[in-house]
């Protein structure tokens, strides 16, 4: 047995640097995380056929119950819909700002930056369940918390999508005299109105799924209709409610798809 | 019409560009401005009305209100000396996105009230007075096609129907035929010469028998200066001097 | 004289297409806010109830300050951000390794079988139509309140995003290099482990880091709905109205939540800068 060469000795290490020592690591941490977590596959093997016991006390859905779920689905959609247009609108203010080329001052688009950053790094929850503390429960925390949870990501977006218009048409409207708003309007919102339309779309999507969660905070929508079944172990309820639900989920998804791929399917024919 | 006196513009790396540049231009004039290519022509146009500021000398308009003074006026005087200013960009710098009839209409903006152009748009006199522009550089027939899809000489035309929209006493043109063929070359120079009449056109052309044709006047520059101010018919050492010795520069036979 | 009446309709055809252009465009915008302020209305939103709650908002903020840093010595803010961690970790990592697997069977070059591409595809699919609401709330009733629920949600909320991400990467890995090792004599198990693996790996990690990120706000979540973790202390604050020990709560959420972005940031830079640098 001799010492392995020097090289080979390096390449040892390198190994053990790049592989062992991360996959040591990560092992100690998912242990650790296990523990935290309670992990006990006694405890999911145990539950499983309570878990099936369960989906045999959700059928049938009570299908009596779906004209009563019609109303909680709909301010579901009311919720994510105005909470969206709101937030984009807000956005869409913000980033007039935020965008080097557009903003009246640099220190106004460093606030601005500032402040989207830190709205995106706000946690969403923490936001829902301020709102909810100040305006009390109903539909109205939860459009607002949905349109401020929605000015951060959307605000960056749209700003980004400012800074990246072609300069040149700006220069021809304030070359006819028009104003800044006029070059706005005339300039720069027909370049990135796709990208407006796309990104406050899917926005949509992501707020749709937070719209049910809203209920559970009693923020209004169908989330608390189902959260209320599942409490109540009225399982065949809940069963409605999630129906009703993934078929929402579905239905927004196709429509905001849809609606996304006219949008920018007209960029494509150019 | 137009006093350029004295200026100077140096570039942002502080080599001068523009030194001392100084001439007038009446109504009914038809100037070619010429020089070898970063000479400082477009930087001259933009200088002229108010996008780029010179760094010393003047830019005076005798326009609708008086002479004044287009170099350090900014906000709302400078837009009001701007909207009867026409410029036809290089590029013509349409907004792509937007139809034909609504890049025309745009001319007007310094015109029309601000608040209501940013809801409604155009009434329909505008399109009306779009569509007659449209007609005059004969691309009418492109009134309702969006602004990307035209060749690079529809959109040059496109860019002149928008500059006559604001009934300009004072038309700056940098290369407005330069990506036509002879045909439509001639017919665009055809629409603006007989704008002379109620305005003074300052052209940057390359084409010795267009400033020949078209032209009242020409400007050559170079190194900064005013090197030739005179008739159209540039004599041939004049073109030498200020392209420099190579002959090439200047495409005396070109286009026809 | 047959020019000119020619060239009039013409200029009155186009006027006309000019008028429907924008009648258009007032109308679409006209439906919008009208939409926009009956959705509105139907919601109860009204000027009146944003001034009114104006005031409250600047009690509310009164009220949090200052954050009542007391609540953080008692260590059940800190066992709450541990587990609200370790779901998050946990369940990404079990979410990453179902979504390994699946993915291998649902890419069009590398699984086995049309209908078990197909099968798992639409499993996926169905999957990410599932709000996590729906989710958690059937777990706790399998395997009851706590962490574990609330580990597993997250899991099984991941597999449907990165199963998907993971299956597109694999069928755009460049075909080349797999027909080589295939002529080499090579298995399938091999193809995918010498062939397809390599060129992958770096956005299965970029992306399974990326879902960390996600998971960490929906472990927040899922404390409200009995899945354990700080967002359940965050919510008992907030609805017992001690708002000043739910600010101190949040600005210690705020930190973890920015120190795992930076960490989940480092990692990413650090892996696929080494994957490309090879
Ligand atoms: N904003 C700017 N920043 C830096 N350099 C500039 C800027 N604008 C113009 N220049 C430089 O100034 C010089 C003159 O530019 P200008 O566009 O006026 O040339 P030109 O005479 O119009 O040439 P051409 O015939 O090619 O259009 C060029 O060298 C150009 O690079
Ligand atoms: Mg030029």
């Amino acid at each position: 047995m001799s010492v392995p060469a020097p090289g080979a000795m390096r390449l040892h290490l390198k190994k053990f640097r790049k592989y062992v020592a991360p996959a040591l690591v990560a092992t100690l941490l998912l242990w650790g995380a296990s523990t935290v977590c309670r992990v006990d596959l006694g405890a999911l093997l145990a539950g499983m056929p309570r878990g099936v016991a369960l989906f045999g006390h959700m059928l049938p859905p009570r299908w009596e119950d779906f004209p009563a779920l019609a109303g909680p689905a709909l301010e579901t959609v009311q919720i994510a819909s105005v909470g969206t247009v709101l937030g984009a609108v807000l956005a869409l203010l913000i980033a007039l700002a935020a965008a080097g080329n557009l903003s009246p001052h640099r220190a106004v688009r460093e606030l601005a930056r500032g402040a989207l950053t830190a709205e995106r790094a706000l946690p969403d929850l923490i936001i829902i369940l301020f709102f909810v503390a100040i305006v009390g429960l109903g539909a109205f925390p939860g459009v607002m918390a949905l349109a401020v949870c929605s000015v951060g990501m959307l605000g960056k977006l749209f700003a980004d999508a400012f800074e990246e218009v072609d300069p040149k048409p700006l220069e021809a409207m304030a070359a006819v005299g028009a104003t800044r708003a006029q070059i706005i309007r005339y300039a720069v919102l027909p370049q990135v109105f796709p990208s407006l339309i796309a990104n406050t779309l899917y926005r949509f999507d992501v707020n749709i799924r937070m719209s049910i969660f809203l209920g559970v905070v009693g923020a209004g929508g169908i989330g608390f209709n189902l959260v209320m079944s599942m409490r109540l172990l009225r399982y065949q309820e809940a069963f409605a409610a999630i129906l009703v639900i993934l078929v929402l989920v579905v239905m927004c998804e196709q429509l905001s798809d849809a609606l996304r791929r006219r949008v920018l399917g007209q960029e494509v024919l150019r | 019409m137009l006093t350029v006196k004295g200026l100077a513009k140096r570039l942002p790396d502080g080599k001068p560009l523009l030194r001392d540049i100084s001439f007038q231009v009446e109504k009914g004039e038809f100037v070619a401005v010429f020089g070898e290519s970063g000479v400082g022509k477009t930087v001259l146009l933009r200088c002229v009305n108010g996008l780029t500021a010179p760094d010393s000398g003047e830019v005076v308009i005798n326009g609708d209100g008086g002479p004044q003074r287009v170099n350090g006026k900014t906000g709302k005087e400078l837009r009001r000396l701007r909207r009867r200013i026409g410029m036809i960009f290089q590029g013509a710098n349409l907004v792509k996105r937007l139809s034909v009839l609504e890049n025309v209409m745009t001319g007007r903006l310094g015109w029309i009230n601000p608040s209501r152009s940013l809801l409604y748009g155009f009434t329909d006199q505008e399109a009306e007075r779009a569509l007659e522009a449209l007609e005059k550089v004969g691309v009418k027939h492109l009134a309702f096609r969006r602004a990307e899809t035209l060749s690079g000489g529809e959109m040059q035309r496109v860019a002149i129907a928008r500059a006559l929209l604001q009934e300009p006493y004072l038309l700056l043109a940098d290369e407005p035929v330069a990506s036509l063929d002879p045909k439509n070359a001639s017919a665009v120079l055809d629409c603006l010469k007989p704008l002379t009449a109620q305005m003074a056109i300052i052209g940057v052309f390359h084409h010795l028998d267009i400033v020949r044709k078209y032209c009242t006047r020409a400007i050559g520059i170079r190194d900064g200066v005013v090197a030739y101010d005179g008739k159209p018919d540039v004599p041939r050492d004049v073109l030498n001097a200020v392209y420099g010795s190579e002959p090439r520069a200047w495409p005396v036979a070109a286009g026809q | 004289m047959n020019g000119t009446i020619s060239l009039g309709t013409g200029r009155r055809k186009a006027e006309q297409r000019h008028r429907r252009y924008y009648e258009r465009y007032l109308w679409t915008g006209g439906l919008l806010v009208f939409l926009f302020g009956w959705n509105a209305a139907e919601l109860g939103l009204s000027a009146r109830l944003f001034i009114e709650g104006l005031p409250h908002f600047l009690a509310l903020v009164a009220e949090m300050f200052p954050p009542n840093w007391q609540v953080l010595t008692g260590g059940r803010v800190w066992w709450g951000i541990l587990e609200t961690l370790s779901m998050a970790f946990m369940g990404t990592f079990l979410g990453a390794a179902v979504s390994f697997v699946l993915g291998i069977l649902a890419a069009g070059n590398a699984a086995p079988s049309r209908a078990v591409r197909e099968a798992v595809r639409t499993l996926m699919a169905a999957e990410r139509a599932v709000p996590t609401l729906v989710i958690i709330l059937l777990l706790v009733v399998v395997v009851g309140l706590g962490p574990f629920a609330g580990m597993l949600a997250i899991a099984i909320g991941s597999v449907g995003m990165l199963g998907k991400l993971f299956a597109e990467a694999i069928e755009n890995a460049d075909p080349k290099p797999l027909e080589s090792l295939e002529s080499a004599g090579a298995t399938g198990m091999q193809v995918i482990r010498y062939g397809v693996l390599p060129q992958v790996m770096p956005s299965f990690i970029a992306n399974t880091l990326y879902r960390f990120d996600i998971n960490l706000r929906a472990a927040l979540f899922l404390g409200v709905v009995g899945g354990g973790g700080v967002g359940f202390d965050l919510h008992m604050a907030m609805s017992l109205f001690r708002y000043a020990d739910a600010l101190a709560i949040t600005a210690v959420v705020l930190v973890m939540i920015l120190l795992a972005e930076k960490l989940s940031d480092y990692l990413r830079r650090k892996i696929i800068g080494q994957e490309v640098l090879q």
